[in-house]
């Protein structure tokens, strides 16, 4: 008993103490890890979230500048020893870029006809927001960037990250100064994809590594890709427009397509956030007067088709048009009820 | 010196480590890209948490640890929680071991410190792996761990030049 009694003695000391708040501590931190876990999207989290993010771009973005100087110099000095060798190169790439040219001006003049046509639809226009990079997540497990615009700058959260090359990831957080990119090597990641030639669709999976993977759908079957085919975002989903290029094929492996990105993560200093609005279908108002011309309407079809996309606001379920095809000449007016 | 003054420098003195430490924080935040992208910036809170726990714990008490690993994880993106869950485990184990690390010589703190550093990065990536149900590449956080190892003696060399020249005097 006394022995106890002098542990207890001990116990209460201030090294014991300390130990104590720490042991606490540690157990505070699992038990946030935890409920960060399945409550990730929670509004206290995300509010903190852009607070400390609008917070700290200030600071990021004052020692931004005299880092970006000493990169610079360092650059040029570097450019300076292998001046020759960039040249030949860069004279190769011209020569390439001229044919290119050439290519494009004819397509462009060919594609001006057709948009002359009255059958074209334009797709709608996106419209950029440049923001330069001011954080890295230098994280071997968390692969995010910040940018310098918020909110107010119109970025949203789903919004595509492009830079010179290709898709860089997307907007997940925004705050009124910063916003912060999720990008495609992080495990978070998904972006619906398609790959160009081999015309098979699948979803581009970070792996915290350089090179994410495109798995592919049970039903889609056994996807037949090659290296080297390029790699474009699909659009489905209604988030990312379709369309930005992405990466070329490298390897398969596990049954999965390796792609190599074009984006250059380690050189991405400025980058582009696409504003892009997706072509929504407006839920039709039920109109009693003139039932039949639903049925007619192309679009009054359309919604059931894209009713599962997230973005789209609720559509009328295709209820009432089966019903107006099993009756074109009387639809009932309580059938069209049902559907809103 | 008045006492408000006095009382100003004590507290400044007090809350060094805990701002080196958010300063670590901030530069891992910030976009180095040493040697075009391949070397990682190192978890310089780290060698903080490793350095006080072992000279001086009354300097950076479990809640600035807290405070350091939670920052990180704002700014991050990463889940909260991590950061403070490693920081903190590791402050444990090397307060468990102090007695022994104390009055050593330099190359054997180093040696402890890669123990240490290897420990934090195996919490991390069990936590990440469980967290993703996947296993998770090895390589980055190998070498970003490799990287703060390596740059470990310097800044525990000029650490120990501030505590005892600063933070110690008076």
């Amino acid at each position: 008993m006394e022995i106890l009694g002098q542990d207890r003695r001990e116990g209460l000391g201030r090294k014991a103490e300390s130990r104590a708040v720490l042991v606490t501590m540690i157990v505070a931190s699992f038990i946030l890890l935890l409920s960060s876990l399945y409550s990730a999207e929670a509004s206290v989290f995300r509010k903190a979230r852009e607070s400390v993010i609008d917070a700290a771009e200030p600071v990021l973005s004052l020692i931004a500048g005299p880092i970006a100087y000493i990169q610079g110099v360092v650059g040029e000095v570097s450019d300076y020893f292998n001046v020759l060798e960039q040249n030949k190169a860069l004279r190769a790439e011209n020569a390439e870029l001229r044919q290119w040219m050439e290519e494009a001006l004819a397509l462009r003049k060919t594609l001006a006809q057709y948009e002359a046509l009255k059958a074209f639809h334009a797709p709608p226009g996106a419209r950029p927001i440049n923001a330069s990079v001011i954080g890295d997540s230098n994280d071997a497990f968390t692969h995010a960037m910040l940018v310098n615009a918020g909110a107010p700058d119109g970025v949203m959260r789903g919004q595509a990250v492009i830079d010179d090359k290709g898709l860089v990831g997307r907007i997940v957080e925004t705050g009124r100064a910063a916003s912060r990119i999720l990008l495609l090597t992080d495990a978070q990641s998904r972006v619906p994809v398609f790959i160009e030639d081999a015309n098979v669709e699948g979803i581009l999976v970070g792996r915290t590594n350089a090179r994410p993977s495109i798995s592919f759908t049970l039903s889609a079957g056994p996807a037949n890709f090659q290296k080297g085919q390029r790699v474009l975002t699909s659009g489905a989903g209604g988030v990312v427009p379709r369309g930005i290029p992405v990466g070329e094929i490298v390897e398969e492996r596990d049954g999965e397509a390796v792609v190599d990105l074009y984006a250059d993560y380690a050189r991405a200093r400025l980058v582009r956030i696409i504003d892009h609005k997706f072509p929504t279908v407006e839920p039709i108002e039920a109109a009693p007067a003139e039932p039949t011309d639903r049925r007619q309407d192309g679009a009054a079809v359309l919604p059931s088709s894209v009713a599962s996309l997230p973005a789209l606001p609720p559509a009328p379920a295709p209820a009432p048009a089966e019903g107006a095809e099993d009756e074109p000449a009387q639809p009932e007016p309580s059938a069209v009820d049902e559907g809103d | 010196m008045s006492r408000r003054a006095e009382g100003l420098a004590a507290l400044g003195r007090i809350a060094t480590p805990t701002l080196i430490g958010l300063a670590g924080v901030i530069l891992l935040a910030f976009p180095l890209r040493l040697g075009g992208g391949y070397v990682p910036t190192p978890v310089l809170p780290l060698v903080v948490v490793f350095f006080w726990t072992i000279y001086a714990p009354s300097y950076l008490p479990a809640a600035s640890v807290f405070l350091i690993g939670l920052a990180q994880d704002f700014l991050s993106g990463g889940p909260l929680g991590l950061w403070p869950a490693v920081y903190l485990v590791t402050q444990y184990l090397v307060d468990s071991q102090r007695s022994y690390f104390l009055g050593r010589e330099q190359r054997v703190v180093w040696i402890g410190f890669a123990f240490a550093a290897t420990g934090a990065a195996i919490v991390l990536w069990l936590v990440m792996s469980l967290m993703t149900r996947t296993l998770l590449p090895l390589g980055g956080i190998a070498l970003q761990m490799a990287t703060t190892i390596t740059v470990f003696p310097f800044f525990s060399a000029a650490f120990r030049r501030l505590h005892r020249r600063v933070l110690r005097e008076a």
